[in-house]
C-alpha cells in the first residue's frame, strides 16, 4: 500500500514528522515513519501490540529519542528532548500506566504539574479551575479523593484533566478506554469531540476498531514498526482495517459448543465487604458458579467487581456473609490459602496487583509458586526448571521479550498481561476469577484467550468473567450477571440477554426503582 | 534531558548489562579516592605520605592485614544485617543495637554457664548473641506489622535504649570491681574465641562472618523466602495477591537481620574486647550500612566491602600518626565513599550520551 497523500492544504498542519526511526536493542520499533496531524482532528494510531503506536508516540512526547527523522510542530522544527519539553510546547500525553501520586488528592496531582510562581501551591484556585473543567465536560470525580482510592477509569480522568488543565495543543491519549466501561468511554469520546471544536488535536492509540470508527477523523496504521497506511476515517471498513492491522482476515466469532454445567463450585453467600475509604462495597452479594461455566460479571467500573474478587481470593476481609469451593468453607482464608484451594486469579491492574515488575520475566512467570516443588531443588530454587517454564510460557503465549532474565519492566503491556495469563492459567485453578482478561491485548491474542477460557470450561473448571467489554461477555458467557453499587442486580442465561436491559441495570435502574 | 553548553543527554537505560550495573561503582570508587586525596591536601598533608601511610597501615605487614580482617569481621555481620532488610526495602538502622544487644546476652550467657566445653561454649555465644539482636529487630517487625510503627525510627531508638542499657550495664551488675574504669571483667579464658595464626589477635570471628556472607547469600538469592523478601521489597500489592504474607516475610527478615547484627557482637565480645565496656562499637552498626550500599546489597560483594572498610579504620591510624590527618577525616572519607556510591546507582538506571 502507497503512502497517502490527501490534500493537506485547506487544515493547518500541527504536527509534521518525517523519516521517524527508533531503534531498540534486537527491535527496530519504529522505520521510517511519516505522520501528519492537523489541527481540530482526532487521528487514531491503529497496529497491534509490538506495532510501534507506543514508541512512536513517546517519541513525539519527549520520552525517546528518535535515531533519525525530524519532527516539525506549529511550523517549526522542534528538538523534543524530554517530556517537559513537549509540554512547554503544548503536547500532552495520557499513559498506558499512570504517573501520579497515590497518597495525594486529584487537586494535588494537578497542581504537582504546574509551573506556578512563587513559592506557594493555590490548590483552591486548582480546585476551582478544576470544577470548572469537570462540570464543562461532564465528568463526575471527587476531587479531594486520594487516587489510590479512585478506580482504574476514574484515575485515568485524572490524568486527562491534568492535561486539560495544562492547556495543551496536542494530546495523546495510549489506548484510554482500555481501562474504561463502554458509558465512559462514550463520555470520553464526547468530551474529545467537544475538545477538537476548540481546534485541539488528539492522536488515540488504540486496537479497537469500533472505536477508530467511532472517534477518528483519520487513522493511521502501523505493522510491525512500518508505516502501513494512513486513510480518511469515512473512507475505509472495519474489514479493510483489520486486515491492513494484521495483514490478515480475522474472525471475531468464537465458537461455544453447549456444555451442561456440573455441580456448584463456588458460592458466594450475603457477602459483605468494605472498600479501601470504609464504605460500604459489596452489600449482600449471593451467587453460584458451576463447573462447565462461565460466568459473565457486567458492570460499570467501580461497582465493586473489583472487591468482590478481592474478598474472594482473601486479600480483602469479608465483613458478612460466606465463601464455599467445593463446599468448604474459605470466607477467611489467606490469599495463599485460596490459591492451594484452587482459585486462580488475573487482576485488572497487571502492574500492581499482578506483577514485580523488577524481576524477570522468568521469575515473574512462578510468582506464588515460588515453593512448589516442581520449581526447587532441596531447599533452593531450581533455576534450570524456572527457565524451562518460562521458555515454554514465553513460546506459547508469543511473550515477546528480549531474553528470560529481562526485568518485567521493560516489556509492553500487552506482553506483560500475557505473562499473567501465562501464569495463571498454567497454574490449573478450579476457578478462575478474571478481571478484564483481555483489556490492552491485540486481536490475535484475544482469540487465544478466548480459547483458553472456553478450553477451561470445557475441562469442567468454572471462570467468573468480570468485563467492561460486553461482546466478551456476550461472546463466551453462559449466564450473565449484572453488578452496581455492589448488588447484584440480576442473572440472565445468555440467550435470554437483551443488551439494553443489562444496559439499565448497570445504570442501576431496575424497573423504575432505585 | 539535554544539559545545556555539555551537549550532553540523559537517557533511561533500556537494557541492562553486568558492566553497566558494575563500572559506576568502581569510578565511583576512583572518584572517591580523588576527593579524599583532594581534602586531604587541603587538610595541609602530604597526599602521597598519607595514602602511603593509609595503604601500609591497612596491609603493610602481617600484623597490619590481621587487624584489618578483625575490623572487616563484624562489619560484613553488619553489612549483611543491612543487606536483608533493604533487599525487602525494610530501613532497619538498628544493627548497632542489635549488635550490642548481642554482646550482652552472650555476656550473660558466658557468665551464667561459666563451665561448658569449648565447643559448646563456642555454640552458645553464637545462638545467645544471635537470639538477642534477632528478639530486638523482631520486636521493631512486630511494632511495625501490627501497629505501622516505621522501623527507622523503632530501630533507631532501639540503638538508644540499648547503648544506655549497657552503660548502665557496665556501672552496676557486670561492674568490675578490681577496675577503675567503668568495664564488666574480662570473660573467661574458655569463652575467647580460638586465635588463627599464634601471636597475632586474629580470630575465628572472621570465619562466622564469611561463613554468614555464605549463608544469607543462598538465603536471598537461591531460595523461596529470598525470592519472597525481593518480592515484598518490589511490590508488597502484588506479593499480597499472590498469596506472600508481608507481615511474617516482614517479622522473619527483622529476626534474621538483627539476629546476623547480634552475631557481631557476641564475635567482638568473645573474639576481640572480651569486656563489655561503653565503647563497644566504634559504630560498626552504622558502617555497615554503606558496607552493604556498596555491595550493591549483594551477600556475595559484603566481604569485599567490608574488608576495604575494615582497611580504612585500620589503616588510618598510621594515616594519623604518619602524615598528621585529624581522625575526623577518616569518617569524613567513608562518607564520601558512599555519597559517590550513591551517585553512581544513578548511572545504572540512566546512560548519558554525547549528541
Amino acid at each position: 500500500m502507497s503512502k497517502s497523500s490527501q490534500p493537506q492544504s485547506h487544515e493547518a498542519i500541527l504536527l509534521d514528522v518525517r523519516s521517524l526511526t527508533k531503534r531498540f536493542p534486537m527491535v527496530l520499533a519504529n522505520d521510517q515513519i511519516d505522520i501528519i496531524i492537523n489541527e481540530g482532528e482526532i487521528h487514531c494510531l491503529l497496529g497491534e501490540n509490538g506495532a510501534g503506536k507506543s514508541t512512536l508516540a513517546e517519541s513525539i512526547f519527549g520520552y525517546y529519542q528518535p535515531d533519525e527523522g525530524e519532527i516539525r510542530f506549529a511550523g517549526d522544527i522542534v528538538e523534543i528532548t524530554s517530556p517537559s519539553e513537549a509540554l512547554k510546547l503544548g503536547i500532552g500525553m495520557v499513559h498506558q500506566h499512570f504517573v501520579l501520586v497515590p497518597t495525594f488528592s486529584v487537586i494535588e496531582n494537578v497542581a504537582m504539574g504546574l509551573d506556578s510562581p512563587g513559592m506557594l501551591l493555590n490548590l483552591d484556585a486548582v480546585e476551582k479551575r478544576l470544577t470548572e473543567l469537570c462540570q464543562d465536560y461532564d465528568v463526575e470525580i471527587d476531587l479531594k479523593a486520594r487516587i489510590s482510592d479512585l478506580s482504574v477509569g476514574e484515575q485515568q480522568w485524572v490524568e486527562i484533566l491534568k492535561a486539560l488543565y495544562g492547556g495543551v495543543k496536542l494530546l495523546i491519549l495510549d489506548e484510554p478506554t482500555a481501562v474504561l466501561t463502554p458509558q465512559e468511554s462514550e463520555k470520553l469520546f464526547g468530551v474529545l469531540k467537544k475538545m477538537t471544536s476548540d481546534g485541539l488535536a488528539i492522536i488515540f492509540i488504540t486496537h479497537k476498531l469500533k472505536e477508530v470508527m467511532e472517534i477518528s477523523d483519520k487513522v493511521t496504521v502501523l505493522r510491525k514498526g512500518r508505516l502501513i497506511d494512513t486513510v480518511e476515517t469515512k473512507n475505509v471498513t472495519k474489514a479493510v482495517l483489520a486486515k491492513m492491522m494484521v495483514g490478515r482476515e480475522v474472525v471475531f466469532h468464537v465458537e461455544k459448543e453447549q456444555i451442561q454445567k456440573g455441580e456448584p463450585i463456588l458460592e458466594v453467600r450475603d457477602l459483605w465487604a468494605n472498600n479501601d475509604r470504609g464504605q460500604i462495597a459489596l452489600g449482600g452479594i449471593s451467587f453460584a458458579l458451576y463447573e462447565n461455566e462461565i460466568l459473565g460479571l457486567a458492570g460499570v467500573a467501580g461497582n465493586g467487581q473489583k472487591e468482590l474478587i478481592e474478598t474472594i481470593i482473601g486479600v480483602r476481609k469479608a465483613t458478612r456473609g460466606e465463601i464455599l469451593i467445593g463446599g468448604e468453607v474459605i470466607t477467611h482464608d489467606s490469599p495463599r490459602e485460596t490459591m492451594e484451594k484452587g482459585l486462580g486469579h488475573i487482576p485488572d491492574d497487571r502492574i500492581r496487583e499482578g506483577l514485580v515488575t523488577e524481576f524477570s520475566v522468568a521469575q515473574n512467570l512462578i510468582l506464588g509458586q515460588q515453593r512448589e516443588r516442581q520449581f526447587r531443588k532441596g531447599y533452593f530454587l531450581d533455576k534450570e526448571q524456572i527457565n524451562r517454564h518460562a521458555q515454554s510460557c514465553v513460546d506459547s503465549y508469543e511473550i515477546m521479550t528480549p531474553t528470560l532474565e529481562s526485568r518485567a519492566k521493560f516489556l509492553s503491556g500487552g506482553n506483560l498481561q500475557k505473562l499473567i495469563l501465562a501464569r495463571e492459567f498454567g497454574m490449573e485453578p478450579r476457578v478462575l476469577l478474571a478481571n478484564q482478561p483481555t483489556r490492552g491485548l491485540d486481536v490475535g491474542v484475544i482469540e487465544y484467550v478466548w480459547e483458553q477460557l472456553l478450553e477451561k470450561r470445557r475441562n469442567g473448571d468454572a471462570i467468573l468473567l468480570a468485563s467492561e467489554d460486553l461482546d466478551e461477555i456476550l461472546n463466551l458467557a453462559d449466564r450473565v450477571m449484572v453488578i452496581c453499587q455492589g448488588r447484584i442486580m440480576d442473572v440472565f442465561d445468555i440467550q435470554d440477554v437483551k443488551i439494553e436491559e443489562i444496559g439499565l441495570l448497570m445504570a442501576g435502574i431496575e424497573d423504575a426503582s432505585c | 534531558m539535554l544539559i545545556p553548553f555539555l551537549n550532553i543527554r540523559i537517557i533511561r537505560r533500556q537494557n541492562e548489562t553486568k558492566l553497566s550495573q558494575i563500572l559506576p561503582v568502581l569510578i565511583a570508587l576512583f572518584a572517591a579516592l580523588l576527593f579524599s586525596a583532594f581534602l586531604v591536601w587541603l587538610a595541609g598533608s602530604d597526599v602521597k605520605v598519607a595514602f602511603t601511610a593509609l595503604w601500609e597501615g591497612a596491609f603493610g605487614n602481617i600484623r597490619q592485614i590481621t587487624e584489618t580482617l578483625n575490623k572487616a569481621a563484624p562489619l560484613i555481620l553488619t553489612g549483611l544485617a543491612a543487606a536483608i532488610a533493604f533487599r525487602a526495602k525494610i530501613w532497619n538502622i538498628g544493627a548497632e543495637g542489635q549488635l550490642l544487644s548481642g554482646a550482652i546476652a552472650a555476656y550473660w550467657a558466658i557468665t551464667t554457664f561459666p563451665n561448658l566445653p569449648p565447643v559448646l561454649m563456642f555454640i552458645v555465644i553464637l545462638l545467645s548473641s544471635f537470639l538477642a539482636g534477632a528478639l530486638i529487630g523482631l520486636l521493631s517487625g512486630y511494632l511495625k506489622t501490627k501497629f505501622n510503627v516505621d522501623v527507622i525510627i523503632s530501630t533507631v531508638m532501639f540503638n538508644y535504649i540499648i547503648t544506655f542499657l549497657l552503660s548502665m550495664l557496665v556501672d552496676t551488675v557486670y561492674r568490675d570491681p578490681e577496675s577503675y574504669y567503668k568495664w564488666s571483667p574480662k570473660i573467661p579464658d574458655v569463652a575467647q574465641f580460638p586465635l588463627l595464626l599464634e601471636k597475632y589477635r586474629l580470630h575465628a570471628g572472621i570465619i562466622v562472618a564469611i561463613v554468614a556472607a555464605f549463608v544469607i547469600y543462598l538465603l536471598i538469592e537461591k531460595s523461596p523466602r529470598g525470592y519472597e523478601i525481593q518480592a515484598i521489597g518490589h511490590n508488597p500489592t502484588a506479593s499480597d495477591f499472590k498469596g506472600i504474607n508481608n507481615a511474617k516475610t516482614i517479622l522473619f527478615v527483622m529476626f534474621i537481620s538483627g539476629g546476623v547484627a547480634g552475631l557481631a557482637g557476641g564475635g567482638e565480645l568473645a573474639g576481640l574486647i572480651h569486656r563489655l565496656r561503653v565503647d563497644f562499637s566504634p559504630g560498626y552498626g552504622f558502617t555497615g550500612i554503606i558496607v552493604a550500599m556498596l555491595a550493591g546489597l549483594n551477600p556475595i560483594w559484603i566481604p569485599f566491602t567490608a574488608l576495604l572498610f575494615g582497611a580504612l579504620l585500620t589503616g588510618s591510624l598510621k594515616m594519623q600518626i604518619v602524615a598528621g590527618i585529624p581522625v575526623a577525616l577518616v569518617y569524613a572519607i567513608q562518607a564520601i565513599v558512599l555519597l559517590f556510591v550513591i551517585t553512581a546507582e544513578f548511572f545504572t538506571l540512566y546512560e548519558i550520551r554525547r549528541d
